[in-house]
């Protein structure tokens, strides 16, 4: 053991009496790993936000809507579909055997003003019964509205985690009054800011309000979906027999196309999860190339290297140092080079998600300063380091077999 | 006394046949040697003799073709290439004609060259390389870098390495063909001093003077000792 560190130490050294060289060769692996980070932090806190949205969204509910959640987005096929209509719910609710709550939710965008202050936000109508069926985020300041204040079409709002602090400088919302659609309505509760994003936009930007009040003040043309809520282990089960109660509320015929359609978390995950695996598969390619190139270069600088010294090796093989010495130095030296290159990768990286980091934090665009989050660990930096040391072992061990099957008489004899 | 003396290295029969192709070349034919504890010996020989090739046996850098080869009772022939060098790292002290030390390191890190392939810590590691300097008088040397040495200093740098792990024998490969006379003298005389104080010598040269110093001639031909007195 004590022989291995000795000789481990001696292929260090040798680093510096040939620093240029050793620097020149292992920048190739600083812009390897730099590609790497950047494609790792950029998928994982993608893939983090999509959790959290997909938290949000609920596994354990199931949405009614005119149009599919989909990125490759037909717009032009679904935007003659018939509006959802309240009078759908009470059928679901009179029919289904799986879904255990349900709620309406309407959303219209509208300027909302507060004294001189104005803001596009999305407004929400729901049942009272959605202050039990959110998902990511809750009423932490101030309270939601009652059913009596739903039948009364009381023009009472609760504002998203983030609404607040534009509107209200960091004062209480709670008893302010804001302009809705130029009416004014009373703030009575205030959501956690969660940072997510649904298909239909931020939590953190939202107004809600009962449905009532949202089709008396605002507009009845809307667009409408309903909220149900479902055991996650029957969702595909609850999906169809909800698909099917629509069609019979719709009065659709068995030849006729669904005109309406039936979203939940996990469609998005799958249309996401090919995304994620495009950037990934990307990113591979990339990082590998990168990769393999830095590695053939310190493959090269130890084959001159070994060259360089084989007199040493020679006289070292005749002082007494066994082939696996030689090995060792030499597979050290390559490591060693793999080393400073990473090193320096996970500082450029370090320094880039530093500034990219404060740099997203100035511009807040609907919250979405704290939703891209590039995070850095510890632990990816540990691995980026094995990656570093696998690729100077892997790199190194053709050279420093050379070098330790040299044969001592022929090494000493050389020039 | 001479009979009292041990034999340290038994070499019987020994060849070392290069198979090159078509040619078969016999570096060494059916060549038996014997030296015993504090010899002083000379080996003498034409470019293309053979003596390279016993050299290279005698300080385990080589194994024969046929015959046996026994150093200290132990049979070298047999050995796998780890054995070897813990024979090398132990019991020989190589001394070569262009000193081959190690540019970037100063004098003690090169005479510790051989300890650290021993299990020795770093402390005693120093403690004998400086002990080892002191013998060949470098002590107000001990951190020169090579390149700040004369060829005489260099050498004697060298001897010291092959001292520092106190081995059986001590090889010298031409060791004055470098030097200026003055310097090779030095050398020479330190020799002689080596020999007195018990040591083990085994001197490859190709000049008389150098040959005369030694207690015993021994000269090689075409893969034959010729000459043994």
């Amino acid at each position: 053991m004590n022989k291995i560190i000795k000789n481990i130490l001696i292929g260090f050294s040798a680093i510096r009496s040939s620093f240029t060289r050793v620097f020149l060769t292992s920048i190739g692996l600083t812009i390897g790993i730099f590609t790497v980070s950047i494609v790792t932090a950029a998928v994982s806190s993608v893939d983090r936000e999509f959790a959290k949205s997909i938290q949000s969204i609920g596994n354990d509910k199931i949405y009614v809507g005119r149009m599919p959640w989909s990125f490759e987005f037909d717009w032009w096929n679904y935007r003659n579909r018939p509006e959802i209509k309240e009078e759908s719910l009470d059928y679901i609710n009179q029919y289904s055997e799986y879904v255990t709550q349900s709620s309406m939710k309407q959303n219209y965008w509208t300027k909302a003003t507060y004294e001189n202050k104005a803001s596009w936000l999305q407004m929400n109508g729901v049942y009272p019964n959605y202050n039990d069926m959110m998902t990511g985020t809750k009423v932490v300041n101030g309270r939601f509205f009652s059913e009596n204040e739903w039948k009364l079409q009381r023009r009472v709002a609760i504002i998203g985690g983030s609404v607040g602090e534009g509107f209200f400088d960091g004062e209480d919302p709670i008893g302010k009054k804001i302009r809705l659609g130029g009416v004014s309505f009373e703030v009575i509760g205030e959501l956690e800011k969660t940072g997510s994003f649904t298909p239909t936009g931020s939590l953190d930007q939202v107004i809600i309000m009962p449905t009532t009040t949202f089709q008396r003040i605002l507009t009845r043309w809307t667009w409408n979906e309903f909220v149900l809520q479902i055991d996650p282990n029957n969702r595909e089960k609850a999906k169809e027999e909800v698909r099917m109660i629509m069609r019979v509320a719709r009065k659709l015929k068995p030849d006729e196309e669904d005109n309406f359609a039936v979203n939940s978390a996990d469609a998005f995950t799958k249309q996401f999860n090919q995304m994620k695996i495009a950037i990934a598969g990307m990113g591979l390619l990339v990082t590998s190339i990168s990769l393999i190139v830095s590695g053939i270069g310190i493959m090269n600088v130890m084959f001159v290297s070994v060259r360089e010294r084989t007199k040493e090796i020679g006289l070292r093989k005749a002082m007494g140092a066994t082939n696996s010495d030689i090995l060792t130095q030499f597979l050290s030296e390559a490591i060693a080079i793999a080393i400073i290159g990473g090193t320096m990768g996970i500082l450029l990286i370090r320094t880039t998600l530093y500034f990219i980091g404060s740099a997203i934090a100035n511009i807040d665009i609907n919250g979405m300063g704290s939703a891209i989050d590039l995070q850095m660990d510890l632990l990816l930096t540990f691995y980026t380091f094995m990656v570093c040391v696998f690729l100077g072992l892997i790199a190194g061990m053709v050279p420093a077999r050379t070098a330790a099957k040299l044969n001592p008489i022929d090494a000493l004899r050389h020039e | 006394m001479t009979k009292s003396r041990r034999e340290i290295i038994g070499i019987k029969s020994v060849s070392k046949i290069y198979n090159l192709g078509d040619t078969i070349v016999k570096a060494l034919d059916n060549v038996s040697l014997s030296i015993n504890e504090n010899d002083y010996i000379s080996i003498m020989g034409p470019s293309g003799s053979g003596k390279s090739t016993l050299m290279n046996i005698i300080g385990c850098l080589d194994v024969p073709t046929k015959g046996t080869y026994k150093f200290n009772n132990e049979k070298i022939s047999d050995m796998n290439d780890n054995q070897l060098a813990n024979i090398r790292n132990e019991k020989i002290g190589f001394v070569f004609q262009t000193f081959n030390l190690l540019p970037k390191l100063n004098s003690i890190q090169n005479v510790e060259v051989p300890l650290v392939y021993s299990s020795l810590g770093r402390a005693e590691r120093s403690l004998k390389a400086k002990e080892a300097l002191k013998i060949v008088g470098l002590e107000d040397r001990m951190s020169h870098k090579p390149n700040e040495l004369s060829g005489g200093q260099r050498q004697r740098v060298a001897i010291a390495r092959a001292l520092v792990n106190e081995p059986s024998i001590i090889l010298a490969d031409e060791p004055t063909g470098n030097l200026d006379s003055k310097s090779g003298t030095e050398i020479l005389n330190f020799f002689d001093s080596l020999h007195k104080a018990g040591n083990t010598l085994i001197i490859v040269t190709h000049e008389d003077s150098v040959a005369k110093r030694a207690k015993r001639r021994i000269e090689i031909f075409d893969g034959k000792i010729t000459l043994d007195e």
